[in-house]
Order: structure tokens, then C-alpha cells, then sequence
């Protein structure tokens, strides 16, 4: 013991040293191995896209496979070529896209919007919910996509039809989850504030919202995807422009390159919607704790 | 001394006010004849509490003790305004409970903490409830964060604490109303013991600068003893007052970990103990019983 103030000087330091080396190494460590199993993860994904595409390519190439009826790779990257250089019948590729998103993201905001309100209101008063139940039950059992054609006929060939259909489809999806997520709000935090003195409308914004926002936010990622379906087919059901026009006028003229073209270029704008959704609820959630699988990611 | 479980309602009254003038804001709390049933799901009435009769004198800290389901958390919870008895009156500060009482904070077992807001605004959210306007109400709650010792941690989120950083974040959102009663429902039941107690003292200091009137919930007769002026313990449910014992250990108590050793605590630990082992195990035995003889109640 009398030994260990002589020492104290020089033994931490040393101490000190060998933490932070062992420290540094195993930092390493832990980066190399990361870094291979990136690597071997991004080889296995390309070489997956190799297989279908090549293999795609080759069964059509030696006509094991109808590319008449099925397309071909190279046959698509012409058509997209095609497009971009010389527009569709219908105007230019990139107006085509434009109205679509547009359609596509309206009924995507009234949806969305609509959703959130009827889904606190409902799950806010139980009374309401009682009474609108069995009509929601009804609704949601209609095929909806149906109603795509009341809107045609009612709204027209222009955008209100579309977005209409596509704000339906969207709708429910936000509805349901809104009305579950304020359900399950935590009864103690309500509780709470209402001791507090909270007014109803204070606990909405501060904690039935917020909370729900968990589960609204889950939803938006089906819900773009709803409504990319609701404006490609409003645009099928009747359209003077969109990638749904686009695919109809494809497909009766016996061109599945042409089908599949604008299938890939609808893929890329939900990709990035996914994307934009995906950084706001990043943002808007950013107080969750992070989920396993999110550290790993990362 | 100002201790009473009492059907003469109108004189208790009166006493409390002439006291509250001496203790600056703090309320009386008068239960009188209350008793609660509830309709079980299956129909039936499940009765709570039963004929509970109690008076807190202003500024007084109140633990309740008893066997678990005998009502405490319901006393609370009907003292709080957040639910009424289904006989007999509640009052504060001589005025009858109805809808949220006013000047009430309420401290649950598990945090009430909304886990999307920081510490900071977790604690301010008691103001910016009662509509001051958030500049003042933060720098109010930045107070309260310094006196229960967590500068430095006001922009983390409730989940990146631990347990006992989150209770006291919980105690600062409390007090900071200046509440004139504070209701703790087992409020230190989910910390390890060493916690615990640095809580409790917590609680203790905290509480001598305000002097609300305190109702402490608790199963831990140490922890009620060491704490309260005055100790009521419940019979089994439904639950109803059994004894009502004086506390008379000098204020400041100091540490809890030491108030223990003290032969006066000793003996009134050994005292309250022998009135609360007959419903503990009295409870027990209902638990117990149904078990061995056809598979229970539930």
C-alpha cells in the first residue's frame, strides 16, 4: 500500500497508454470487418441483378422464352432511349412523368391529411366512432378501385379524377392507422396531463399526435405506394396524358418493352418518394431510441 | 395533533382553514365516507374502496400503506379529480372535487414522461399547459432542472436517461406547478433500492421548500415512515382505513439510509408493522387460497 503514491505519477499514464492502443485496435478490428461484410453484401446484390437481367437477356436472345410477349433488357433500355430522344405519342417522356407525380402527389397530400383528421376525431370520441363505424366497415369493403370510374366519368380525363381516386386509396390506409394509433396512446401520459391542466386541445397537439405519429408515419410508406396506384389507374380508366396512358397504349400495341419501360420509371419515382418519406419520418422521429437494426445499419 | 379519521366533517374543516394561512398555499384533503365500485366487464360491481374516511391536514406529507389491489392507487386517483367516488365526497382545500382538481401534480410509478419531448420540455410542459407563454415556461423548467440536478441533460430525451434521472425529471415536472397537493402513486417502485433511498432524501429537500400537502402511496413501510408525518394504513380490499399513526420523528429527517437505526423509528416501524402484517397476510391468503382449490377468480 505505502508503495502505491510513489507510483501514481508514472503507472496511469501507462495505464493510459495501453487502454487507448487496445482501444484503437479494436476500433480497427471492428471497421475491417464491417467493411468485408459490406463488400460481400454489395457483390451478392449485384451479382443477383447480373442473374435475372443477363438471364432475362439470354432466355429471350435464343427465344427459349417469347421476347414478343415478355420484352427483352436491351429492348427496354431501347424504348426508354426511344422516349427520352423522341417523346411518346403523347408529348414529351418527362411531362408524362410530371403529370402522373403530380397526380400521384396530390391525392397523396388530401389522403394523407384526411386520414390524420378523421383518424384523431374517431379515435379521440368514442361516440363519433361508434356512429361512423359500420359506415367505415361498409366503405372499406367497396373495392375502391372501382369508384375510379364514377370519378372519370364525373370529374373528367383531366388531374381531379386521379387525384381523387388516388386520395381514396390513401385514405384508408392513413385512417386506420391514425384511428389505432391514437388508441393505444399511453393512458398515464393522458392522465397526466390532464392533472397539468391541459385542455383537450393541448392534448392532442402535445400527446395524442405525437404519439400516434408513430404509427401514421409507418403508413405513409404504403400509402405513396397507394397512390401511385390510384393515378395509374385513374389514368388506364381514361387520361389524355400520364405513365398510365403511356402503359394502356402499350400494351394495345402489342409492346411489353414499352410496358415494361414505364414500369421502371414509375419504380424510380416511388423509390424516391420511399427515399423523401423515409428522411421525414428520420426527422420527425428522430427522439425514438435507435432499433437494433438501424445501429447495424449504420 | 392535526390527525383524524373522522365523520365530523364540518369542524375538521374549519381547523384546516385557520392552518393553511400558516402554511403558505399548501390544501387540506378531506375523503368522507368515500367508497368506489366499478362494473367489471363481465357486469358485475367490483368494489375498490369502501367507507374511507381521512383527513391531511395542509402541508402534511401522508403515506398510505396496504396490501396490494386494496384501493390506494383509486384514493388517489378520486383525490386527483381524475375519477369520482361513487359514494360519498372528496374535498380540497374545503372545496368538493369535481372534474381535475386545481393546484394538483400527480407522480405515477411509471414515468409519465412524453418520450418525444427533451427534459427540458418535458419539465416545462406543466406552464406552457397553464398557458404561459414558452419562453418564461422554459426558463422556469431550466430552473427546476438545476434544483433536482440535471444541468447538462436538458436536450436529451427521457429514453437516453437512466431510471433515476427519469424520476427525477418526473419530480421537476411535478413540483414545478408549485402545486398545493401532490399525489405520489409508488412513485420510487421500479428503482433498486440505492435509488431508492437518494430519491427519497431528494424528494424529502424538495419538498420542505414548497410544503404541498402529499399523499405518498407506497407497499415499503420503511420508505413510509421515513418520509411521512402521518401513516394510514388500508385494510384488504376493498379497501378501507384500518389505523391512522402519527409520525413524530423531528423534521429535517435527514438520510433516510440513517433515520432507520433510530429507536424511535424502530419502534413505530415494529408498531405500524403488526397492523399491516394482518391484511398482508390476510391478502395473501385470499391469493393464495383459490389456487389450491379451483384455479382462482381471473
Amino acid at each position: 500500500m505505502s508503495a502505491v503514491p510513489v507510483n501514481r505519477s508514472s503507472e496511469p499514464v501507462a495505464i493510459g497508454d495501453l487502454a487507448a492502443a487496445e482501444e484503437a485496435a479494436v476500433a480497427a478490428d471492428v471497421r475491417r470487418s464491417t467493411r468485408s461484410r459490406r463488400m460481400r453484401m454489395w457483390a451478392a446484390r449485384i451479382g443477383t441483378l447480373v442473374i435475372i437481367i443477363g438471364g432475362w437477356q439470354l432466355l429471350t436472345s435464343a427465344k427459349i422464352v417469347d421476347p414478343f410477349f415478355w420484352g427483352q433488357p436491351s429492348g427496354i433500355v431501347k424504348q426508354l432511349n426511344n422516349w427520352v430522344q423522341h417523346g411518346t405519342e403523347y408529348g414529351s417522356i418527362w411531362e408524362q412523368i410530371w403529370v402522373t407525380f403530380k397526380e400521384a402527389v396530390l391525392g397523396f397530400v388530401f389522403g394523407v391529411a384526411a386520414g390524420i383528421i378523421a383518424g384523431v376525431l374517431l379515435g379521440m370520441f368514442q361516440f363519433l366512432a361508434d356512429v361512423a363505424s359500420p359506415y367505415i366497415k361498409v366503405a372499406n369493403a367497396i373495392p375502391r378501385i372501382a369508384l375510379g370510374s364514377l370519378f372519370t366519368v364525373a370529374l373528367g380525363l383531366g388531374a381531379p379524377s386521379k387525384v381523387a381516386l388516388a386520395a381514396v386509396l390513401v385514405f384508408f390506409v392513413v385512417f386506420f392507422n391514425a384511428f389505432q394509433g391514437v388508441r393505444e396512446v399511453d393512458r398515464n401520459l393522458l392522465a397526466n396531463a390532464r392533472v397539468l391542466g391541459a385542455s383537450k386541445l393541448a392534448i392532442i397537439r402535445h400527446v395524442v399526435v405525437p404519439s400516434a405519429l408513430t404509427w401514421i408515419i409507418a403508413s405513409l410508406h404504403v400509402a405513396f405506394g397507394m397512390a401511385i396506384i390510384g393515378a395509374i389507374v385513374g389514368e388506364f380508366l381514361g387520361a389524355q396524358k400520364g405513365l398510365g396512358l403511356v402503359i394502356a397504349s402499350s400494351q394495345n400495341n402489342f409492346n411489353p418493352n414499352g410496358v415494361f419501360a414505364a414500369i421502371f420509371i414509375i419504380a424510380v419515382l416511388a423509390l424516391t418518394a420511399e427515399g423523401l418519406i423515409g428522411l421525414l419520418e428520420r426527422r420527425l422521429l428522430s427522439w425514438r431510441p435507435r432499433s437494433q437494426s438501424e445501429a447495424v445499419g449504420a | 395533533m392535526a390527525v383524524a379519521s373522522t365523520f365530523a366533517k364540518r369542524s375538521r374543516a374549519g381547523r384546516g382553514v385557520r392552518e393553511r394561512s400558516g402554511a403558505a398555499q399548501a390544501a387540506q384533503i378531506q375523503l368522507t365516507g368515500v367508497t368506489k365500485r366499478f362494473a367489471t366487464p363481465s357486469g358485475s360491481l367490483f368494489t375498490a374502496v369502501r367507507d374511507v374516511d381521512m383527513t391531511i391536514e395542509p402541508g402534511k406529507f401522508c403515506a398510505v400503506v396496504g396490501p396490494s389491489g386494496c384501493g390506494k392507487s383509486t384514493t388517489l386517483t378520486m383525490v386527483s379529480g381524475l375519477d369520482r367516488p361513487s359514494v360519498g365526497t372528496v374535498s380540497v382545500g374545503g372545496k368538493p372535487v369535481d372534474g381535475i382538481t386545481a393546484g394538483t401534480s400527480f407522480m405515477f410509478q411509471s414515468d409519465a414522461l412524453l418520450p418525444w419531448k427533451t427534459v427540458l420540455d418535458n419539465v416545462a410542459l406543466g406552464p406552457v399547459f397553464r398557458g404561459v407563454p414558452k419562453k418564461e415556461a422554459q426558463a422556469q423548467a431550466r430552473e427546476w432542472v438545476r434544483r433536482v440536478h440535471l444541468v447538462g441533460f436538458e436536450n436529451h430525451h427521457p429514453h437516453q436517461l437512466s431510471g433515476g434521472m427519469r424520476k427525477r425529471v418526473s419530480l421537476a415536472a411535478a413540483l414545478i406547478n408549485e402545486p398545493s397537493i401532490l399525489l405520489m402513486d409508488e412513485p420510487f417502485g421500479a428503482l433498486d433500492v440505492q435509488t431508492k433511498a437518494m430519491m427519497s432524501n431528494e424528494l424529502l429537500a424538495l419538498w420542505e421548500q414548497t410544503r404541498p400537502t402529499v399523499i405518498f402511496v407506497t407497499h415499503d413501510l420503511e420508505e413510509a415512515i421515513a418520509l411521512a408525518d402521518q401513516v394510514v394504513v388500508m385494510t384488504v380490499g376493498p379497501g378501507t382505513v384500518k389505523d391512522i399513526y402519527d409520525i413524530d420523528l423531528p423534521r429535517p429527517r435527514g438520510a433516510v439510509q440513517e433515520i432507520r437505526f433510530d429507536p424511535r423509528f424502530l419502534e413505530l416501524h415494529h408498531h405500524i408493522w403488526e397492523s399491516l402484517r394482518e391484511e398482508v397476510e390476510r391478502a395473501y391468503a385470499r391469493t393464495a387460497k383459490p389456487a389450491s382449490a379451483n384455479g382462482g377468480q381471473s
